[in-house]
């Protein structure tokens, strides 16, 4: 019925409002009244209303993703707050030396594949960059592993050259250990380092995020910092059991090192991209509501003013035929 | 403490520790009875896709991976080897 309306108004004003200005129609609704091309009694809202059809569905997908991202944060929190065990006693024992002069260097920039989540990636890509300068020099070098889509799509526009690996799909399934190091077990043979440097968001809570770097060390580096003293002089005192030498040690432990840091910051990276999602998710269905409001207030307005033009041309008509 | 003469086999095979830990993980979830053994086994489901750059190009084959033993059967055999190697030890142990 209501499409019978419009379409009988829709006759009404055709002519008028089609023929001289048809952007200005087009806009009319979102322009003050004065914009209306001349002539014309009153506006078509037809184009309020789809508009805001469009918003409203918009809205409903918005507030869909929110649900979908705090469900599924709920499940990966628990697993990022679990991983954290993980690392812990690695840096208890090789220390976190994030200022160590290392001559190649692999930053390892995590990110999601999906977007829709706020600034986390470009944080993390914008952390990579200040870092990759940071550690430039001479006789330095600086490349990339990177995991995810995003930090891909930025990092390929203006850092080609510096590519080493690009990792991607990692989501598919839901995150597990034996993945991640798996992960970690082909970087580790496809890249030469001294020192991998992973860049990640740590989640702290659902609105905010720490980008945050960990260093891992090549078993050479940590023995000539162990020599050189410093914080990692007291990886002496430890006695080794069994036949193996120090240097096998260090070297299995700086894999193992690496496979459950990368393990805690994949996931909680992933923490971080459902919260920021989440958030984000929420204040553009807000976002999307205020549109709303407008619109409405607008077509409401608008109808009104035609009803009361209408109305103002019966009764003036009436009183000239008295008269 | 028996694996200790373990260590030179699998290096000298090509594996990393991360390699070698990730093998006895699925020898020891390959132990477990039947409810519990399928559920540990998706746990180590491997899926991503990995490409590698060289000079600012990707480099040809762009490989998936979609399960743990891709090209480890021989790394495999020569564990199974270090597992009995130290299922022997230990008995000799006791």
């Amino acid at each position: 019925m209501a499409m019978a309306a419009l379409r009988r108004e829709g006759r009404r004003f055709a002519t008028p409002l089609i023929s001289p200005r048809p952007i200005a129609a087009i806009r009319s609704p979102f322009l003050s009244e004065e914009d209306a091309p001349l002539g014309v009694r009153s506006i078509s809202t037809q184009i309020v209303r789809n508009r805001m059809k469009s918003v409203k569905n918009i809205q409903k997908i918005t507030k869909a993703m929110k649900m979908v991202a705090a469900s599924k944060l709920r499940a990966i929190q628990v697993k990022a707050e679990n991983s954290r065990g993980l690392w812990q006693p690695f840096t208890a024992l090789l220390g976190d030396t994030p200022t160590v002069d290392a001559k190649k260097n692999v930053i390892v920039t995590i990110s999601s594949d999906k977007g829709l989540c706020g600034g986390i990636n470009s944080t993390a890509v914008k952390i990579s960059k200040s870092l990759h300068k940071l550690n430039s020099g001479p006789d330095k070098e600086n490349k990339y592993v990177i995991l995810g889509e995003k930090a891909k799509a930025i990092l390929v526009r203006d850092s080609k050259k510096d590519i080493e690996l690009i990792i991607t799909e990692l989501q598919k399934n839901p995150l597990n250990y034996t993945q991640v190091s798996v992960l970690a077990d082909d970087i580790l043979k496809n890249v030469e380092f001294d020192a991998l440097r992973i860049i990640y968001s740590k989640f702290h809570s659902v609105v905010s995020f720490l980008p945050t770097m960990a260093t891992v060390l090549s078993p050479e580096l940590v023995e000539r910092e162990a020599e050189s003293g410093g914080k990692l002089g007291e990886l002496d005192s430890y006695e080794i059991e069994g036949g193996e030498t120090k240097g096998e040690i260090l070297q299995n432990l700086a894999e193992f090192q690496f496979s459950c840091v990368m393990f805690n910051a994949v996931l909680e990276n992933a923490c971080s991209e459902q919260g920021a999602r989440m958030s984000a998710m929420d204040s553009s269905s807000r976002n999307a509501g205020e549109m709303l409001d407008r619109l409405t207030l607008t077509y409401n307005r608008t109808r009104q003013a035609s009803i009361t033009t209408e109305l103002i041309e019966i009764i003036s008509g009436a009183s000239a035929l008295e008269g | 403490m028996a694996s200790n003469a373990a260590v030179p086999f699998w290096r000298a095979a090509g594996m990393t520790y991360i390699s070698y830990s990730n093998i006895c993980a699925n020898l020891v979830r390959n132990c477990l009875k039947e409810p519990y053994k399928t559920e540990a086994l998706t746990r180590e489901k491997v899926h991503f896709s990995i490409s590698k750059w060289t000079d600012g190009k990707p480099q040809k084959p762009s490989k998936h991976f979609f399960g743990l033993f891709r090209s480890a059967f021989t790394s495999h055999l020569l564990c199974l080897f270090c597992m009995k190697n130290l299922v022997f030890r230990f008995i000799f142990f006791y």
